[in-house]
């Protein structure tokens, strides 16, 4: 572009830009007597152009180095003789015998002293700072040719490390050497320290010496973590607060409780946070809160938290507020926060215990052993096994209040944490499986067996729901599901053989429940047992209509209502009396009138479905039995004809109509009735207790009165018995749904772990199959995995079914394996 | 310190004593300028919003002033037009730039 124009001729600059041969000294001492100026704040005289074209020259003339250090000179004697000398005069001697620990003097002295000096140091810098940037300014053709040629700092950085060393580096005293700095420390955490003491101090003020302290560096790098504030003041900060603290947490799990100590912990740390945004520095903020975390938090939880105002008692207190305190604090330091976790888990475990205490202390104080051999069941264990019944009815009901305590605890408290609530059930199974307290799925059984007779009467829905709910929240705990299951069926079983359930609507919405809960598996037999309810009901009806169709119209006749049950699923033999083995049972003999309707049932549900087995249970069921009393005198005076229908058990009924036949007078002995009916010793002994013992319902007369019924007692047919009902029941001792005795205990458990036994063989059966080879140590583990959902067997167990397995020849081990291992055969 | 407020225009002097009116938003384009101006420095510059310059004469500073405008006015377009350069001019003009920091 240039060539293209190439005939014009350039002109050489002007001579007079850059001026003639400059007499250097001479410039120098009019910019010297300038800077002088400046730092006397009389700039406004002077002419900005004039001093940078004084400047421009210099360095244009090549003498930029000796500018540079002319001016560095410069400014080192200004801040070595002017400016520490200001300084120097706020150093009062107060101030230096505090920085030495000699103590003597009040918080207020300290604190004007120290505001005095930062104040100076603060006008100090800000003077400095101020005169710099014009000086820079000034020199600014220096610094953009100079400096960057020659790789110097710029004037401005030089002259603030001037400041560093001739200021915050010079001894305070000529006698001792400790540095400005250091005093300058000092005396911002002694004022740091005052606030904390609840003093109020200038927190501008000592976040502009902070400031100061940030903007210089130790060194020449000006790396961010070398300037002053991180490698001076914020360590001593640390170390000092570190002490603090330290001394503040003995303090205070000394002197107050816990929930004070939270609080005051929460305040410190929101303190510091606010000291950091509007006294230090925000680069201090996580790291001074690692020391208070440490200090109050880390080091302390373990103390506050077994403190006797610790968790334990804000958990009795229901201190909600201060366990939302514990949690946040203790989140702060450990994201697991174990501490916590330990304690609430040991507290649950605690109280749950004492509930398991509270229900066996309960069933064993009012259950005085039952004397051996004792025949039958007397009324005082009767009583007893009601208490127990209570006792496990309350037992459910405090492990759910207990359950409901935690559940708020954790949502007030906890901000709902997730792995706290995996704690929490763990807890509560932990104290609910515990092996000291075998009873858990009886209760929770009987507790569900309650409610479905009488707990839901009256109640909406919803609360029904709740119930149901509560049940289930329970059941989620139980590990050994199937010892549940064996207890509800049986429970089951009688509420629904003797209609004691309320609605048979929530006991199918329960089960539905519990599908959902625990798989189908659980629930089949269950339901299977609605299922033959319902059959039964339209046999009964088909039967009736069948009857009535014979057109045998017997005015004397009988009307059988029938449930006919698959004895696979219905537990059938713990409905017995224990007494009998099961093939041994005795064959009850019926009357003849209900022989006759007997069979014709017989017949009728052969016809239905041939090959099939009826067994009678005389020993369950019952009938109505519509009995008249002779006239004989009454008590008023009035001779009067009575009936009563009477409810009784189906062996009631058989030995009542053994009366029918008898003339008035005559008697039976205990042995010729049990002879007539065939009926078992134990169920006669009771049905005699109920009819002719139990005052109210004293429709037979013994002989010789007493409790006991002996097997040389006669009996004799009441005439004289009175009710005040048409309708009597005759309730037969132990039909309900109670805790068992020991013994029937003992037998469940011991069935129990006879089918334990086969799911086990089946289980690892089923693994053997798939897998071919296993070794012992997985075979046991996978078997676990599976049973997982019905209950946890022992080890031992699983080791006897495994060996049991291989006498049998489904498995074989594998010799000369290296681990036990072994091997299905098909 | 009762800092002046601050004027719209500042006035530039050569060294020949022409003065240019120029836009204060312009005019602190050049480094030097600006330290001048700067009413935080409390120079006599930023007293009176008036820079003389000793070594510019009234060509080069009204060049000057010119290119100042022009960078003003195109700092942040693209496809910016040449600013037209009389030869003759170039060598002072550079002196002079380098001089005000432009």
């Amino acid at each position: 572009m240039i060539a293209g124009r190439g005939r014009q001729r350039i002109r050489p600059p002007r001579r007079g830009l850059h001026g003639d041969e400059i007499d250097f000294e001479k410039t120098w001492g009019t910019i010297a007597s300038a800077f002088r100026e400046i730092h006397t704040k009389n700039a406004s005289r002077l002419s900005y152009e004039e001093l940078y074209r004084h400047a421009y020259r210099i360095v244009l003339k090549k003498k930029g180095e000796e500018l540079y250090k002319r001016v560095r000179d410069f400014e080192h004697d200004w801040l070595s003789n002017e400016v520490r000398e200001t300084i120097q005069t706020l150093l009062s001697p107060n101030l230096l015998a505090n920085s030495q620990n000699l103590g003597g003097t009040t918080t207020n002295e300290r604190r004007v002293a120290g505001e005095k000096f930062l104040k100076g140091l603060k006008q100090a810098w800000g003077d400095h700072q101020v005169c710099m940037s014009m000086l820079a300014d000034v020199l600014m053709y220096m610094d953009r040719v100079y400096c960057t040629d020659h790789h110097h700092p710029s004037i401005y950085t030089t002259a603030m490390v001037l400041f560093r060393d001739d200021i915050l580096n010079s001894p305070t005293s000529d006698a001792d050497g400790s540095a400005v700095l250091g005093l300058l420390n000092h005396v911002i955490l002694d004022q740091i320290q005052m606030e904390r003491d609840g003093d109020v101090i200038d927190k501008h003020l000592i976040k502009s010496c902070v400031y100061m302290l940030e903007s210089l560096h130790e060194d020449e790098m000006e790396s961010e973590d070398q300037r002053l504030y991180n490698t001076s003041f914020e360590l001593e900060y640390l170390n000092t607060s570190r002490d603090f603290y330290q001394q503040e947490a003995e303090f205070l799990l000394r002197d107050s409780d816990a929930g004070a100590y939270c609080r005051h912990t929460r305040r410190r740390i929101y303190e510091e946070e606010d000291r950091c945004r509007s006294t230090l520095s925000e680069v201090t903020m996580p790291k001074i809160q690692k020391v208070v975390e440490d200090e109050l938090i880390k080091n302390r939880i373990h103390e506050l938290v077994e403190m006797e105002s610790g968790v334990r008692f804000m958990i009795d207190n229901d201190r909600l507020d201060e366990l939302n305190l514990i949690y946040d604090l203790n989140s702060r330091v450990d994201d697991k926060k174990s501490e916590l976790m330990r304690a609430i888990q040991k507290r649950i475990v605690d109280m749950g215990t004492d509930i398991n205490n509270a229900a066996i202390a309960a069933s064993q104080a009012s259950a005085p052993a039952p004397e051996p051999g004792d025949k039958g069941k007397g009324p005082a264990q009767e009583r007893s096994l009601n208490q127990q019944t209570v006792a496990a009815i309350k037992w459910v009901e405090d492990v759910l209040q207990l359950k409901d305590k935690f559940d708020r605890i954790w949502k007030d408290s906890f901000s709902s944490d997730q792995p706290l609530q995996t704690a929490l059930t763990r807890s509560f199974a932990d104290f609910i499986n515990s092996p000291t307290f075998p009873r858990t799925s009886e209760y929770i059984s009987l507790f569900i067996d309650e409610n479905m007779k009488k707990g839901i009467k009256g109640k909406s829905e919803h609360e029904i729901d709740m119930v149901l709910e509560k049940a289930i929240v329970l059941l989620r705990y139980v590990q050994d599901k199937d010892l549940f299951e064996r207890y509800y069926k049986k429970h089951l079983c009688r509420r629904l053989l003797m209609n004691k359930s309320i609605s048979n609507d929530v006991e199918k919405q329960m089960i539905s429940r519990m599908k959902i809960e625990l798989g189908n598996n659980f629930t089949m037999k269950l339901e299977a047992m609605f299922k033959d309810m319902t059959i039964s009901e339209e046999l009964t009806s088909g039967f009736k209509k069948h009857v009535a169709g014979l057109g045998d119209q017997d005015p004397k006749r009988i009307e059988l209502a029938i449930n006919v049950l698959t004895s696979m699923t219905w537990p059938l033999e713990t409905m017995g009396s224990g007494d009998d083995e099961e093939g041994k049972r005795p064959k009850c003999i019926f009357p003849t009138a209900i022989e006759r309707i007997k069979r014709g049932f017989e017949k009728y549900y052969n016809e239905k479905h041939s090959g099939r087995q009826l067994t009678w249970l005389a020993n369950m069921g019952s009938a109505d039995v519509k009995a008249t009393f002779p006239k004989v005198p009454q008590k008023d005076g009035t001779f009067k004809e009575r009936r009563h229908d009477l409810n009784v058990s189906t062996y009631g009924m058989v030995i009542l109509l053994l009366f029918n036949d008898l003339p008035a007078d005559q008697f039976l002995t205990f042995e010729e009735i049990q002879a007539r009916t065939n009926i078992p010793n134990s169920d006669l002994v009771r049905n005699l207790q109920s009819l002719a013992v139990a005052p109210k319902t004293r429709i037979l007369i013994k002989e010789p009165m007493s409790k006991d019924v002996k097997p040389t007692d006669k009996f004799y047919f009441n005439e004289g018995f009175q009710g005040k009902f048409v309708r009597i029941k005759v309730g037969v001792v132990s039909s309900g749904n109670k805790v068992e005795s020991d013994r029937e205990r003992r037998e469940t458990e011991k069935k129990n772990d006879d089918s334990r036994s086969f799911c086990i063989e089946a289980a690892v059966v089923r693994i053997m199959k798939q897998r071919k080879e296993l070794s012992h140590q997985q075979l046991i583990v996978e078997t676990l995995n599976q049973l997982v959902g019905q209950f946890k067997p022992e080890v031992n167990m699983i080791k006897k079914r495994i060996e049991s397995l291989i006498e049998r020849e489904y498995l074989e081990r594998i010799d000369g394996a290296r681990v036990d291992s072994y091997r299905y055969l098909a | 310190m009762t800092a002046p407020p601050l004027t719209e225009y500042v006035t530039l002097v050569s060294n020949d004593a022409f003065e240019f009116k120029v836009l204060r938003s312009a005019a602190v384009l050049a480094g030097t300028i600006k330290k001048a101006l700067d009413p935080s420095s409390n120079f006599k510059e930023g007293a009176t919003n008036r820079v003389t310059f000793h070594n510019i004469n009234g060509v080069i500073l009204e060049k000057v002033c010119e290119y100042l405008y022009y960078n003003q006015k195109h700092e942040e377009s693209k496809d910016v037009p040449d600013f037209d350069l009389p030869p003759e001019l170039c060598l002072e003009l550079i002196v002079a730039a380098d001089y005000l920091g432009v």
